[in-house]
């Protein structure tokens, strides 16, 4: 049985405890999970929820509507938060309500971080998540409990993080969705004496869907190595870790620092942080190629694709994803990539 | 002088044009012949219908010389602010400097259109990346690099966090090109939870209370990045003044709307309604002007609707119109299929409420904001929309899905349903591109449609 670590220092099968999903990675799950709750950040799988939501399919990002259409057949959940960072995703949640019967939580993430506005307000929503947690039954963590379970997710975290180059690209893609899924970082299956070997890339982009976890080994049978997983599914999206000697202090700011201070994206205003990062990260893992994963009807990652060429030291190689699983062009074009690169 | 009201094209303005002349009309001195425009590159006049009236060549001539108006102004020492995507507030603030000029560049979304595609600047926006998945808004990004549609502003200004992700995608490029944005946040509009303090804003949505002060502490960054330019203090004081002269534009354009969307007989086509609630988001760069502009058109609807006048048959079918076209050319072919426009929500309709006089300014501009339609739900602008239909006694909707539009590829569905719920009226979703002849004939059967629908129902 699987527990999870909540408020008031206790433990709590997973089972009887209220489930919100999510998929932004603004969204703490520390937060809904101080709150005695189970944060599920949904990887949305096209192929399994297919046909919820119909209406026309022109210029509706397939992210969306596979996110929408999984939380409209979810029976498993209690809640559902969206969020602001994406124009379409706001929109979905709009969808999501008039079609099922969850409680829908928009939340505003600000696009512009240079102000303490923007800061105020992300707490702020922060704050207002808290209260409708509350009104689902959740409880109104005391500082002292939410400092408890940022601990437990840092410590978590850690060991997350240190997986990285033990195990293969996908595996660990799979070991971050496992843990935004329900907590927990098994190791114990893990590839054993992985080699990390060929031309070191970085995947750029937007986030995965589930079929779309197949990209990682592709790139791998082409001759690359996904070194750098800046999807808004992988690590790039982690928050940063939190300074636990001074968590006890204003744990909440500590958590809004660590997520809205820290989670570069192309979304933000401007969004240079998001290129600062990725020089930081490209340099220390010699990364040799760009590959920069959108989704169609994406605006926010497409408008990138050009900028990125201008300014990466490296090729890019921009891939369209739809609700379908890779085809053989675009296993192509990668293969191709890796080819040139090598 | 005006005549019969008609809707005549552009080879007989030329005549009429001439008419008017010799009868003594007299002109703004950027007066003349419409005929000129198509000879700087606006090859699009050339299939358009026009009002017939000397008040809507003035507004013709008054939209088509904006950017001569804008060099003037440099020339005089004017600064000039680029104000991107907010459609209507902070150009209240801009112009409460008397030094300063606003508009917005994202209008140079019609100039494709009005080009005929003939400028290249969504070539130049390909080359950029920001191909025709986009809002045809990127069309801004080749004015800019061409510098040959409006000169480079002193300073430019932009709304993120609620708005389309085009838009935002688009301004990030630019900024991405070396020009430098001023960004301000509007958080998306939502209910009051029950223990907060709720506003009524201007158009009848409401808001937190929270959200109204953070939305003025934005607004308060914005008014500091203007005084910067302008050299000068932005007091309330003379915020109050833009806002009381913003107010005497907007009062027009509702009465215009009203007078225009409630007569018997159409006085005014629909082309001309939309460029004249246009000049409600920045005042076509001239807000004096834009005021004489306003009242020879109310002038003139007046007198044809004493007059029992019009410019369509009396049987047109009463036609609810949902977000800006790409392509001018659409709104004459509604009123060729035998429509006519009775209610609009072109994406402003915040820009044509009056801002509260009886508020402090900032407050007051931040619910203006806040008002915008495109910040809160869907189900919300269903809900103005569904208003102004009963008002107007719309007796069917066309939503134009504006190309690549991020929020065009759901809220059509949401408008339409609670719509179609209330009332039953028909909804036609339609896409018009910068440049629809390809398309006409698809489009004028898809709207031919809906008119032969309403008729059919009449008889019921």
């Amino acid at each position: 049985m699987r527990r999870w670590a909540v408020a008031h220092g206790g433990e709590r099968d997973i089972a009887v405890m209220k489930t919100v999903v999510y998929s932004c990675p603004f969204v703490p799950a520390e937060w809904i999970a101080a709150h005695g709750m189970h944060p599920r950040r949904i990887v949305p799988d096209a192929a399994q929820n297919g046909a919820t939501l119909t209406g026309p399919a022109i210029g509706i990002c397939p992210y969306a509507r596979a996110f929408a259409n999984d939380v409209c057949a979810e029976t498993a959940a209690d809640a559902v938060v969206l969020t602001t960072v994406c124009d379409q995703m706001r929109r979905a949640s709009e969808l999501i309500a008039r079609n099922c019967d969850l409680p829908v939580f928009l939340m505003h993430v600000p696009s512009t971080w240079q102000t303490v506005g923007a800061h105020e307000l992300y707490m702020s929503e922060l704050e207002r998540l808290g209260r409708f947690l509350v009104r689902l039954e959740g409880r109104a963590p005391a500082p002292d409990d939410l400092a408890e379970v940022m601990r437990d997710y840092g410590a978590r975290r850690w060991d997350l993080r240190s997986a990285r180059g033990t195990v293969s690209p996908g595996r660990y893609a799979e070991l971050i969705a496992r843990f935004h899924q329900d907590g927990t970082v098994d190791l114990a299956d893990s590839d054993s004496g992985y080699l990390a070997s060929g031309v070191p890339l970085a995947l750029v982009g937007g986030p995965l869907m589930r079929h779309h976890f197949a990209l990682f080994d592709l790139v791998e049978s082409a001759g690359g190595h996904v070194v750098l997983d800046g999807t808004s599914t992988g690590e790039r999206t982690m928050p940063a870790r939190f300074d636990t000697r001074q968590l006890a202090d204003a744990p909440l700011v500590m958590l809004a620092d660590a997520y809205f201070g820290a989670i570069p994206d192309a979304f933000r205003r401007p969004n240079s942080d998001l290129y600062e990062w990725l020089k930081t990260e490209m340099t220390e893992r010699a990364v040799r190629g760009i590959i920069l994963w959108r989704h169609v009807w994406c605006d926010t990652w497409h408008a990138e694709v050009e900028r990125m060429r201008e300014w990466a030291p490296v090729p890019v190689l921009a891939v369209d994803a739809d609700e379908q699983p890779i085809d053989r062009q675009t296993a192509s074009r990668i293969q191709s990539f890796v080819e040139v690169l090598r | 002088m005006s005549g019969v009201p008609a809707r005549i094209t552009l080879a007989e303005w030329d005549e009429r044009y001439t008419e008017l002349s010799a009868g003594g009309m007299e002109e703004p001195t950027y007066g003349g012949p419409l005929r000129r425009h198509v000879e700087d590159g606006d090859l699009r006049l050339v299939t358009l219908r026009y009002d017939n009236s000397p008040a809507s060549l003035r507004l013709w001539n008054f939209l088509l010389t904006e950017e001569d108006r804008l060099h003037q102004a440099r020339t005089l020492g004017k600064k000039i602010v680029g104000t991107m995507k907010d459609l209507g507030t902070v150009p209240v603030m801009a112009y409460s400097l008397a030094n300063l000029v606003a508009f917005y560049p994202d209008g140079a979304w019609w100039i494709p259109c009005l080009m005929e595609l003939s400028a290249g600047l969504l070539g130049v926006a390909d080359s950029l990346g920001i191909d025709e998945s986009f809002c045809p808004v990127r069309a801004m990004l080749g004015a800019f690099l061409t510098g040959a549609h409006f000169p480079i502003p002193d300073l430019l200004i932009c709304s993120v966090g609620a708005t389309c992700d085009d838009f935002s995608a688009i301004a990030q490029r630019l900024n991405g090109l070396g020009y430098p944005i001023m960004w301000w946040e509007i958080p998306a509009r939502r209910q009051p939870e029950p223990d907060e303090e709720a506003v009524e804003l201007p158009g009848g949505f409401t808001a937190p209370q929270s959200q109204v002060t953070f939305v003025q502490s934005e607004l308060e960054r914005v008014r500091h990045a203007l005084e910067t330019v302008a050299g000068r203090r932005l007091d309330d004081r003379a915020l109050s003044a833009g806002i009381k002269a913003a107010n005497r534009v907007r009062r027009r354009l509702t009465e215009l709307r009203r007078l225009v969307f409630t007569a018997e007989t159409c006085p005014l086509p629909a082309l001309e309604m939309l460029i004249a609630e246009m000049l409600a988001i920045h005042f076509c760069s001239d807000r004096e002007e834009t005021i004489a502009v306003l009242d020879d058109l109310l002038a003139e609807v007046r007198s044809r609707v004493e007059r029992h006048d019009g410019v369509l048959s009396k049987d047109a079918v009463r036609v609810f119109w949902v977000n800006p076209v790409a392509d001018l050319r659409a709104m004459n072919l509604l009123e060729e299929c035998g429509g006519r426009v009775c209610g609009s929500e072109y994406l402003f309709c915040h820009a044509i409420d009056e801002i509260p006089e009886d508020l402090p300014p900032m407050d007051a501009l931040a619910r203006m904001a806040l008002a915008d339609p495109m910040v809160g739900p869907a189900a919300d602008r269903a809900e103005r929309i569904w208003y102004d239909i009963r008002r107007f006694r719309a007796e069917a909707l066309v939503i134009s899905r504006i190309p690549g539009a991020s929020h065009c590829a759901t809220e059509g569905m949401i408008i339409g349903d609670i719509v179609r719920s209330r009332r039953g009226i028909p909804v036609l979703e339609i896409e018009v591109p910068p440049v629809c002849d390809s398309m006409e004939s698809t489009l004028r059967t898809r709207i031919e449609a809906l008119i032969e629908t309403v008729i059919e129902r009449r008889k019921r």
